[in-house]
């Protein structure tokens, strides 16, 4: 476990952004806490000056009037931890946000691909001097023993083992203890970790509360503390470091397919598939690139993956924007799922899997909400009955064998070719209130209606009370027509609303058209 | 008789490579169209419907379904269109495709952003050996004459019928190996009211291998497919005879 410490972070950060200009003075940070201005972050030189963080702003000011005082601004700070934590994805898939100042990395198992713990070590302080942060940072068998050598210890490595030697010496509040606790054992002479360490624990904890002893058992070992790391872990994961950066696109894919193909070793020892696939790229300069592409049917195969990627690539040319190049990149599946074996000979002349590769390659292309398929719908209502989901999505079963049992038991009237996508309010005349309309008028054309079946009564979803906000024509029931005009045009016309339903000052029934046939 | 035979020759000799295998001509079952198209629908090859206005789009689109049904038994149809034709005239209604002989089941909608996407997405669709028919939905404007170029090549490469569906019969010059402009016509007998099957006053305004002429046709359904509508009379006289463009 690695705890990495940015003791200068805030100061850090604004000093990254500004050239070197008002060299001599001694920056701080301060913002409100509680109704007063109170210094927040202070640098090496205004900690010589003696002002310390937590101070308040008036009277660092008196003390010292020549100081650069910079507003607060959490919320740039909390994204910059976020991107560095992104940065620390190179080094393990583990990472976690110690806020505010502060990650949390899980080396364990990674550290060898640097060669050790130390070359990681010196690696990662090299990078960190370089982008301009003052750290600290400390390696441990648990995640509170690292924090504890990092914030107030020797920063070192430590084995497993080390924890209570380690953190005998160490004050009190390299627990993480809540400041009021640190304050109460201190009033009663308990200054130091081994000054509870071998204490009764009974009394202690009605003394001091639970916490106490359980960060206690943490930081030693005795109880289990998981990292809860920032991204959700991905299941397969390869990657690969570059000795000199690459920026081609072609180099980009030629990466990918050798990751794929070694993905495709441990996915097949599984027995899984890809559903989504993540390309993370690692710029020289620290930024991230992340590219991902879903697939319609558990993938394994490394030249498909390849092809998706090509696709993604293709869209974001310019956006992938490789700055000096990429200096290393994985691949990573996000989502497996078992995938049969027989789904995985696509290079087979099978008319099936030739369709989903084009599906995906389309939604790589065009996004996975464009590309769709019609599903049927357990629904009597019309625009219900029928949608299209994203084709990625859909399952085997779409509904549509269900349907023709259903329709080929019940004789229901024919269903238009096009359906509006939301019914448009036309105005219309009938002969008789509940007969179909003589005629209407529909986007500025009058149309003479000379041949009319219906009507097919549709009630509303009444159990739905959200529905009546959802569609123009509301809840309510609808007579639906299917017409024909002088011309030969061919509508499917409703009228939503019953006039036998209608009370003294509700809403008329009123006319929509829906869709057109062929 | 002779000249019938030596252009059936002609038709095998020219066959595009997607044709190798199945029949190169899907007739449509209305002897006076499939006499005029050389033996029906070509198959590999590039066909532009046109609506004879906004209003008539739906008609173009149950004809041009009707020919895809031609292809697509057992095959998956792609229906390629912009974004604004789907809100404008409404989206393809699952339950409704099966009034033309299409079975939703192997139907997929792709909804585009700008039309040189949808020129590549339907030449994508057209190499994929799944796919027996792909439909590309476009509003106005002139098209690519390149990319349409690529259009019929690639359908020659497979073998499926693609369709470019216009909802403004357009002016500019094509590649295309048919070009159709479609109208609503009237199932209604007058004086009657009792509806027929649709009806569609369909002109073929270019055609490679034979001349332009103008039908009703009828659909009745996915297993008779279209008819000549007996009692209606042409809605435009048929258009010169061009002889010179008989031969393909």
């Amino acid at each position: 476990m690695l705890s990495l410490w940015l003791p200068r972070f805030a100061t850090d950060r604004i000093r990254r952004l500004r050239e070197a200009t008002q060299e001599g003075l001694p920056l701080v940070v301060a913002g409100k806490r509680g109704n007063a201005d109170v210094l927040i972050a202070i640098d090496d030189a205004a900690e010589q000056l003696g002002l310390s963080a937590g101070m308040a702003l008036a009277q660092a000011r008196a003390m010292h009037p020549a100081l650069d005082v910079v507003p607060e601004d959490a919320h740039a700070d909390d994204e910059l931890l976020e991107a560095i934590a992104d940065w620390c994805l190179r080094y393990t898939p583990l990472v976690a946000c110690d806020a505010p100042d502060g990650l949390l990395l899980d080396i364990s198992g990674c550290a060898h691909l640097y060669g050790g713990e130390r070359e990681l070590v010196a690696d990662l302080g090299r990078r960190l001097t370089q982008a301009g942060f003052a750290y600290r940072l400390a390696i441990a068998g648990t995640i509170g023993a690292a924090w504890a050598a990092a914030h107030d210890g020797r920063p070192d490595a430590y084995a497993n083992g080390e924890e209570r030697d380690l953190l005998a010496p160490l004050p009190l509040g390299a627990l993480r203890l809540p400041p009021p606790v640190v304050a109460s054992l201190g009033r009663v002479g308990l200054k130091t970790i081994g000054d509870i360490i071998d204490l009764p624990r009974s009394p202690l904890t009605a003394r001091f509360g639970g916490e106490l002893l359980r960060q206690l058992d943490r930081a030693l070992g005795r109880e289990h503390e998981p990292l809860t790391p920032r991204l959700p872990v991905a299941p397969y994961v390869a990657e690969k470091r570059f000795h000199e950066p690459i920026a081609r696109e072609e180099d980009v894919l030629g990466t990918v397919e050798k990751l794929a193909a070694r993905l495709a070793t441990a996915l097949e020892r599984r027995g899984d598939g890809a559903r989504r696939i993540e390309l993370t790229l690692f710029r020289t300069d620290g930024a991230l690139r992340r590219i991902a592409a879903g697939t319609a049917r558990p993938l394994r195969d490394a030249a498909d993956m390849r092809a998706l990627f090509a696709e993604r690539l293709a869209t974001l040319a310019d956006e992938l924007d490789p700055g000096f190049g990429f200096d290393m990149a994985r691949l990573s599946v996000l989502i497996a799922e078992p995938a049969p074996a027989e789904q995985i000979g696509m290079g087979s002349a099978n008319d099936a899997g030739e369709m989903v590769r084009l599906i995906d390659r389309l939604s790589a292309r065009l996004g996975a909400q464009r590309v769709r398929c019609a599903v049927a719908q357990d629904s009597h209502i019309p625009e219900i009955a029928a949608i299209t989901l994203p084709a990625q999505m859909t399952v085997k079963d779409d509904g549509w064998a269900a349907y023709n049992r259903h329709r080929s038991a019940v004789e229901l009237a024919p269903r238009p070719l096009r359906l509006l996508s939301r019914p448009e309010p036309v105005e219309a005349i009938a002969e008789v209130p509940d007969g179909p309309p003589l005629r209407f008028k529909w986007r500025r054309a009058l149309h003479d209606i000379v041949a009319a079946e219906g009507p097919e009564r549709i009630e509303g979803a009444w159990w739905q009370e959200e529905n009546i906000e959802a569609s123009p024509a509301g809840n309510r029931a609808r007579d639906y027509f299917r017409v024909e005009d002088k011309s030969g045009h061919r509508f499917w016309l409703f009228r939503a609303g019953l006039y036998r339903d209608l009370v003294p000052g509700g809403t008329p029934p009123s006319w929509f058209v829906h869709g057109m046939f062929g | 008789m002779m000249l019938d035979a030596l252009r059936q020759q002609l038709t095998h000799l020219q066959k595009p490579a997607g044709l190798a295998e199945g029949p190169v001509m899907l007739p449509l079952g209305v002897t006076a169209v499939d006499d005029a198209l050389g033996g029906g629908v070509l198959r590999g090859a590039l066909h532009e419907i046109a609506a004879a206005g906004e209003a008539h789009l739906p008609a173009a689109t149950g004809f041009t379904l009707g020919l895809a049904a031609l292809a697509t038994s057992n095959k998956h149809l792609v229906w390629i269109a912009e974004d604004m034709a789907l809100t404008e005239s409404g989206v393809p209604y699952g339950a409704g495709l099966k009034a033309f002989g299409l079975s939703p089941e192997r139907f997929v909608i792709v909804a585009v952003a700008h039309r040189h996407e949808l020129m590549a997405a339907m030449e994508e669709a057209l190499r994929c050996r799944a796919v027996g028919a792909v439909l590309g939905e476009v509003r106005d404007g002139a098209l690519d004459a390149v990319a349409v170029r690529r259009l019929s090549l690639a359908a020659g490469d497979s073998g499926a019928l693609a369709f470019l569906l216009r909802a403004q019969p357009p002016h500019d010059a094509s590649t295309a190996a048919t070009r159709w402009t479609v109208q609503t016509a009237p199932s209604v007998i007058p004086g009657q009211r009792e509806f027929g099957g649709p009806r569609f006053a369909v002109h073929l305004t270019r055609n490679r291998r034979g001349p332009s002429a103008s039908w009703i046709l009828e659909w009745r359904n996915p297993d008779d497919g279209f008819v000549l509508a007996a009692h209606a009379e042409p809605v435009a006289a048929p258009l010169r005879h061009r002889s010179h463009q008989k031969v393909a």
